[in-house]
C-alpha cells in the first residue's frame, strides 16, 4: 500500500486543465496542511496513546475543515452511517485513514489502513503527504454515494397540496408546474410558497452543469446537500441531485435525492425510516402549521432561511410577526420562537465521540434534550453462544476504549471468581495500581475534552500531553509526574472565568438516585460542574498517593482458570463509577453475562440537566458527567 | 501611495500574526505556514450549502474583510502615513466596525444551518454589550484630544500615553475589542465546542480562506486602533514612527491571541451581565474622570 500512494477517486478533486501549474503548487500546500477529523473522537485517539498533532496533522472541530477522516477502531453500525455523512461533508481533496478496524461499509475503501499505533499513524501521515502531493487532483473523480444520504423526492402542486406524484409535471387541476420536495415535507403554504416555486422553475431550466458537485452531509446538525458551485444558479437539492446522477445517464429526475438535510437530521440515525420521520416536521414556512405536528417539530430554519432571503413574500402583503408566531409554543421568557431540534454529535468537538445529544432549541436556550449512545455495548447473553474466557476479556476491554484496563480487570475478576480462584494479594495490588493509573489518565482525558468544549486550548494541550505520558509511564515515573499534575490543578484554580463558567451549572437535584463515581462523590458537595471538576482533580492526586505507597502497575491478565465452571460476580470502581459484571462460566467458556455500568445510569440525567439551560451551559452540564458512550449498556 | 503602504503593512502584520498563532498552537515557528495554508484553501473545494441565502453566504466573508480594511484606513502608522485622515476618524472607525455585526449575521443566516445561525444571533445579542464599550472609551479619548482626527489623538498622547492617562478606558476598550473581533475567550459566534464552528461552520475552501484572512485582519485593525487610541501610536524613541506603530500593534494583537489560549470561553450570560452592569457604568466613570482631568489639568 505504501509503495504507490494514490488518492481514492472519491477523495480527489476534478483536475482543471487550465491550472495545471497552480494545481501542482496547491497539491504541495495541501500535503503540508493535513487536518483531520477524528472518529469517534480525539479522546479515543488519546486513550489509545495516539498523538495526532505530533504525527503532523491538525485536529479539526468540523468535517468542513478536515482533509482526512481518521477512523480509530471498529465502529458500530450506527456510527458507520454517521461517518458516511461526515465524509460527504468534507471538501475534496479528502482521504480516509483507518487505524485498527474495518473500513465502515458505508464509506469507500480507506486510503490507508494500519493498526492502532503511533507508528501506524506516522506512516499514514507520510503516505497522505505523498498521495496528496501527487494525486490531489484527478481526471476522473467520482461522487461519493451512500444509502444513508438518500431521501425521496416527490412533486407537489403549490396550490393543491393533495396533488402529489413521483414525477415532475404540471398540476391536473390548475396546470401549474409541480414543485419538488422531500417526501414527508408538509405542503408549501400558499402565501409563501411562491418563492419555492420560482426556484424550482429555475432549476428545471438549468440541468446541465459540468462542474464538480457532490452530496455533502452534516452528521452533526442540519445536513445540507451541497455541491461545488461555479455557476450562480444551482442552489437547490433538486438541481444538485441532477449532478449526482450524471453518471447514470438519462436519470435526470431520479427520485432518490442524496441529500442531507439540516432540518431533517434523521440521517445520522440509522433506523432507515427517514421518510417517516420527515413527516413530523414543518418545512420552512415561518412556522405555520408547526403546532399541528405535535409541538416543536418545527425546524423551519432549514428552508425558512431560503425563504426569508428570497424576499419573495413582500408581494403577497405584510407578514405580521404576531400572526406568524401566534400558535408557536412559548418559551420560558414568554417569547414565541421557532423551535429547532438540533443534533449535537455523534462526532462533535464539545462532546465525547459516539454520544449523540438531541436538543430542542428555542433561540439558544434548550427546551428539552436527550442523549443516546451510538456505540454502547449490548448486553447479549444469548443462550448457547459461548465465548472463550480470554476472548471475552479482550472483547470487553476493546469495547470500552476509554477505560479498557478497568473492564479488563472487571472481566478477569468475574471469571476468576466464577472459576473459584482465591484472591492473590500481589496480583490484586498490581491490578489496583493499574486501575489507579487508568483513573488518572481517564480524568486527564476528561480535562482535555472539557478544554475542547470550553475553547480552553492550553488545558486541552496540557492534559493531553500528561495523559500520553502517564500511559507510557511506569509507577516510578508516575510519581515523578506528581508535581506536574499538582501544578495543573493549581493552575485551574487560578484560571479566571473558569469558575463562573462551571459554578452552578449542571446541578443535580439532591437525592438523585443511581449516581456513582466522581459524579456521586461530587454530589455531596455542590453537585455542579465545578464540584465535579475538583472531585476529579482530587482523585488524580489521591490515586497518585496510592501509587506512590503501593508500587508498580501490572496489567490485569487472566490467571489460569483451567476448565472451571460456576457463576462469578465482580465490581470495579472504574474512572466513571461502579461497573458490575456477573457471568456464568462453563468449562472455561463464558456462557452468559450481565454488565451494569455507571454511564448507563448517568446518561438518563441528561434530560434533566439540559432543560431550560442556555446552550453553552447545557453542553457543559452534559460534559461534566464524563459520559463514555461506550459504557452505556443497552 | 499611502494606501499601498498601509495595505502592505496590514498584510505583513496579518502574516506575522498568523505565524505567531501557528507557533503557539503547534510549537513550531514556520514562516511559510500562512502562505501554504492560504494556498491549501485555494485547493480545497468551496462548498455551497444546500438552499443557502446565496447573497448573504457569499457576501459575509468579503464584507468582513472590507470592514477590517476600512477600519484600518483611518488609523495612522506615522504622522503622514494614513490612508484617510478624516476629520471624523474616531467616529468613522466605529461606523466601519458596526458592519462586523452585519457580516456575522449574514454569515450566520446565509448557509441555512442551525449552528451558524445561532452563532450569528449570539453576536447580535452581544451588540450593546461590546459596542458601548468601544464607543464610550473612544469618547473619553476624543475628549482629551479635543478632536476626532486620529492623528491629533496620537499627537495628544505625546509625553503621556492614554494607557496611563485613562487606564480604565484602555482595559474596557481592550476587552471590547476582543469581543468585537470574536477571539477566544469571546468566540461565542464560532465556539467550536458549542456550535461546531458556528458562523465559520459551513465555509470551506476559498471562502473559508477569505473568512480567516478577514478575521486576522480584523484583529490587526483593532490592535492598531488600541495602539492609536491608548498606546501613543507612533510615539517612541530611536525607531522610526511607523516601526513603533507596527511593533505596538503586533504586541497588542499577539496579546489578544494569547489571552484566549489560557482562558475558557466566557459564558454568554456573564458577558452580557458584566458588560451591562459593570462595563457601562465604568465607562461612564471613565468619561467623568477624563472630563475632570481635562478641565482641571491645564
Amino acid at each position: 500500500m505504501t509503495s504507490d500512494p494514490t488518492m481514492s477517486i472519491t477523495g480527489a478533486r476534478q483536475r482543471q486543465e487550465r491550472f495545471t501549474v497552480l494545481q501542482k503548487w496547491v497539491s504541495r500546500a495541501l500535503a503540508g496542511n493535513l487536518s483531520c477529523l477524528i472518529v469517534p473522537g480525539p479522546e479515543v485517539a488519546l486513550s489509545h496513546g495516539l498523538d495526532v498533532t505530533a504525527a503532523g496533522m491538525r485536529i479539526t472541530a468540523t468535517p468542513r475543515d478536515a482533509s482526512v477522516l481518521l477512523i480509530i477502531g471498529e465502529l458500530s453500525e450506527k456510527m458507520n452511517e454517521a461517518v458516511a455523512v461526515l465524509y460527504a461533508q468534507m471538501p475534496r481533496p479528502r482521504a480516509i485513514v483507518n487505524l485498527g478496524g474495518q473500513t465502515p461499509s458505508t464509506l469507500p475503501d480507506a486510503d490507508f489502513s494500519a493498526g492502532v499505533s503511533q507508528a501506524g499513524l506516522i506512516d499514514a501521515v507520510d503516505w497522505l503527504k505523498r498521495a496528496l502531493a501527487k494525486g490531489a487532483f484527478s481526471d476522473s473523480p467520482e461522487d461519493f454515494d451512500a444509502p444513508v444520504l438518500h431521501a425521496r423526492i416527490e412533486y407537489v402542486c403549490p396550490m393543491h397540496p393533495e396533488v402529489v406524484q413521483n414525477e415532475p409535471g404540471s398540476c391536473p387541476k390548475c396546470g401549474m408546474d409541480l414543485v419538488a420536495r422531500e417526501a414527508g415535507e408538509p405542503a408549501p403554504e400558499h402565501d409563501h410558497g411562491h418563492d419555492h416555486r420560482e426556484h424550482r422553475h429555475h432549476e428545471h431550466e438549468h440541468q446541465h452543469h459540468e462542474h464538480e458537485h457532490q452530496h455533502h452531509d452534516h452528521a452533526q446538525q442540519h445536513e445540507h446537500h451541497e455541491h461545488e458551485h461555479d455557476h450562480g444558479h444551482c442552489h437547490d437539492h433538486h438541481d444538485s441531485h441532477e449532478h449526482d446522477h450524471e453518471q447514470h445517464e438519462g436519470h435526470q429526475h431520479s427520485h432518490e435525492n442524496h441529500h442531507d438535510h439540516g432540518h431533517k437530521h434523521q440521517h445520522d440515525e440509522s433506523d432507515g425510516d427517514a421518510e417517516e420521520k420527515n413527516s413530523g416536521h414543518d418545512h420552512s414556512e415561518h412556522g405555520h402549521d408547526s403546532h399541528e405536528h405535535g409541538g416543536h417539530d418545527h425546524v423551519g430554519h432549514g428552508h425558512s432561511g431560503h425563504d426569508h432571503g428570497g424576499h419573495d413574500h413582500g408581494a403577497s402583503g405584510f407578514m405580521s410577526m404576531i400572526e406568524v408566531t401566534k400558535d408557536l409554543p412559548r418559551s420560558a421568557d414568554g417569547l414565541a420562537m421557532d423551535w429547532m431540534e438540533v443534533p449535537f454529535g455523534p462526532v462533535f468537538p464539545g462532546l465525547p465521540g459516539g454520544l449523540k445529544l438531541t436538543l430542542t432549541l428555542d433561540g439558544d436556550g434548550v427546551t428539552e434534550g436527550q442523549a443516546t449512545s451510538l456505540v454502547g455495548m449490548i448486553n447479549e447473553s444469548e443462550e448457547g453462544k459461548e465465548i472463550d474466557a480470554e476472548t471475552f476479556i479482550e472483547r470487553l476491554a476493546s469495547a470500552m476504549p476509554l477505560a479498557s484496563v478497568s473492564y479488563r480487570l472487571l472481566a478477569c475478576l468475574a471469571i476468576e471468581r466464577a472459576a473459584g480462584l482465591e484472591n492473590d494479594s500481589a496480583t490484586d495490588q498490581a491490578r489496583a495500581v493499574a486501575l489507579e493509573c487508568e483513573r488518572i489518565a481517564s480524568h486527564l482525558g476528561w480535562l482535555a475534552q472539557t478544554g475542547r468544549q470550553l475553547g480552553f486550548a492550553w488545558l486541552t494541550d496540557r492534559a493531553a500531553t500528561l495523559q500520553l505520558e502517564i500511559r507510557r509511564a511506569s509507577g516510578k515515573r508516575l510519581v515523578e509526574l506528581t508535581p506536574a499534575l499538582q501544578a495543573l490543578a493549581a493552575r485551574l484554580g487560578r484560571t479566571p472565568l473558569l469558575k463562573s463558567r462551571l459554578k452552578g451549572i449542571g446541578v443535580l437535584p439532591s437525592g438523585t438516585a443511581g449516581l456513582s463515581g466522581p459524579v456521586a462523590r461530587a454530589a455531596d458537595d455542590a453537585g455542579d460542574a465545578w464540584a465535579r471538576l475538583w472531585q476529579r482533580l482530587d482523585e488524580i492526586i489521591t490515586s497518585l498517593d496510592y501509587i506512590k505507597a503501593t508500587g508498580e502497575p501490572g496489567l490485569p491478565v487472566l490467571r489460569n482458570i483451567g476448565r472451571g465452571s460456576g457463576t462469578g460476580e465482580a465490581t470495579v470502581e472504574t474512572p466513571r463509577g461502579e461497573a458490575q459484571l456477573s457471568l456464568i462460566l462453563e468449562h472455561g467458556q463464558v456462557k452468559s453475562y450481565r454488565l451494569d455500568t455507571a454511564c448507563s445510569h448517568h446518561i438518563g440525567l441528561v434530560a434533566k440537566l439540559v432543560e431550560g439551560r442556555e446552550l453553552g451551559d447545557a453542553l457543559v452540564a452534559v460534559g461534566s458527567l464524563d459520559l463514555s458512550p461506550w459504557e452505556v449498556i443497552s | 501611495m499611502n494606501f499601498v503602504i498601509v495595505l502592505l503593512a496590514l498584510l505583513g502584520s496579518v502574516w506575522l500574526l498568523a505565524v505567531v498563532e501557528g507557533w503557539t498552537t503547534t510549537g513550531r515557528l514556520r514562516p511559510a505556514a500562512p502562505l501554504l495554508s492560504g494556498l491549501a484553501h485555494l485547493g480545497r473545494e468551496s462548498i455551497v450549502p444546500r438552499t443557502p441565502d446565496r447573497v448573504f453566504f457569499e457576501t459575509a466573508p468579503v464584507l468582513l474583510l472590507i470592514v477590517a480594511v476600512l477600519g484600518a484606513a483611518v488609523l495612522p502608522l506615522a504622522p503622514t502615513l494614513v490612508i484617510a485622515d478624516l476629520a471624523t476618524g474616531a467616529l468613522f472607525i466605529n461606523a466601519a466596525l458596526a458592519y462586523v455585526l452585519v457580516a456575522l449575521i449574514m454569515a450566520g443566516w446565509g448557509p441555512n444551518g442551525a449552528y451558524a445561525m445561532i452563532g450569528g444571533w449570539r453576536f447580535l445579542g452581544q451588540l450593546i454589550a461590546y459596542a458601548m464599550l468601544i464607543v464610550m472609551p473612544i469618547t473619553a479619548v476624543a475628549m482629551r484630544a479635543e478632536s476626532l482626527v486620529t492623528t491629533v489623538i496620537v499627537g495628544s498622547q505625546d509625553g503621556l500615553w492614554n494607557i496611563v492617562y485613562q487606564p480604565l478606558g484602555f482595559v474596557l476598550f481592550f476587552i471590547a475589542a476582543m469581543a468585537l473581533a470574536f477571539r477566544a475567550p469571546f468566540d461565542l459566534p464560532t465556539a467550536p465546542g458549542e456550535l461546531g464552528g458556528g458562523v465559520d461552520a459551513e465555509y470551506t475552501g476559498v471562502r473559508l480562506g477569505v473568512l480567516r484572512l478577514a478575521r486576522l485582519t480584523l484583529v490587526i485593525t483593532l490592535a492598531s486602533a488600541t495602539t492609536v487610541f491608548y498606546l501613543g501610536g507612533w510615539h517612541g524613541p530611536l525607531l522610526p514612527p511607523w516601526a513603533w506603530s507596527l511593533i505596538k500593534t503586533l504586541a497588542v494583537a499577539v496579546s489578544m491571541l494569547l489571552a484566549g489560549r489560557y482562558l475558557p470561553r466566557i459564558r454568554e450570560a456573564d458577558l452580557m451581565r458584566w458588560c451591562w452592569t459593570l462595563g457601562i457604568p465604568l465607562a461612564l466613570l471613565n468619561i467623568i474622570v477624563v472630563g475632570l482631568l481635562v478641565l482641571v489639568v491645564p
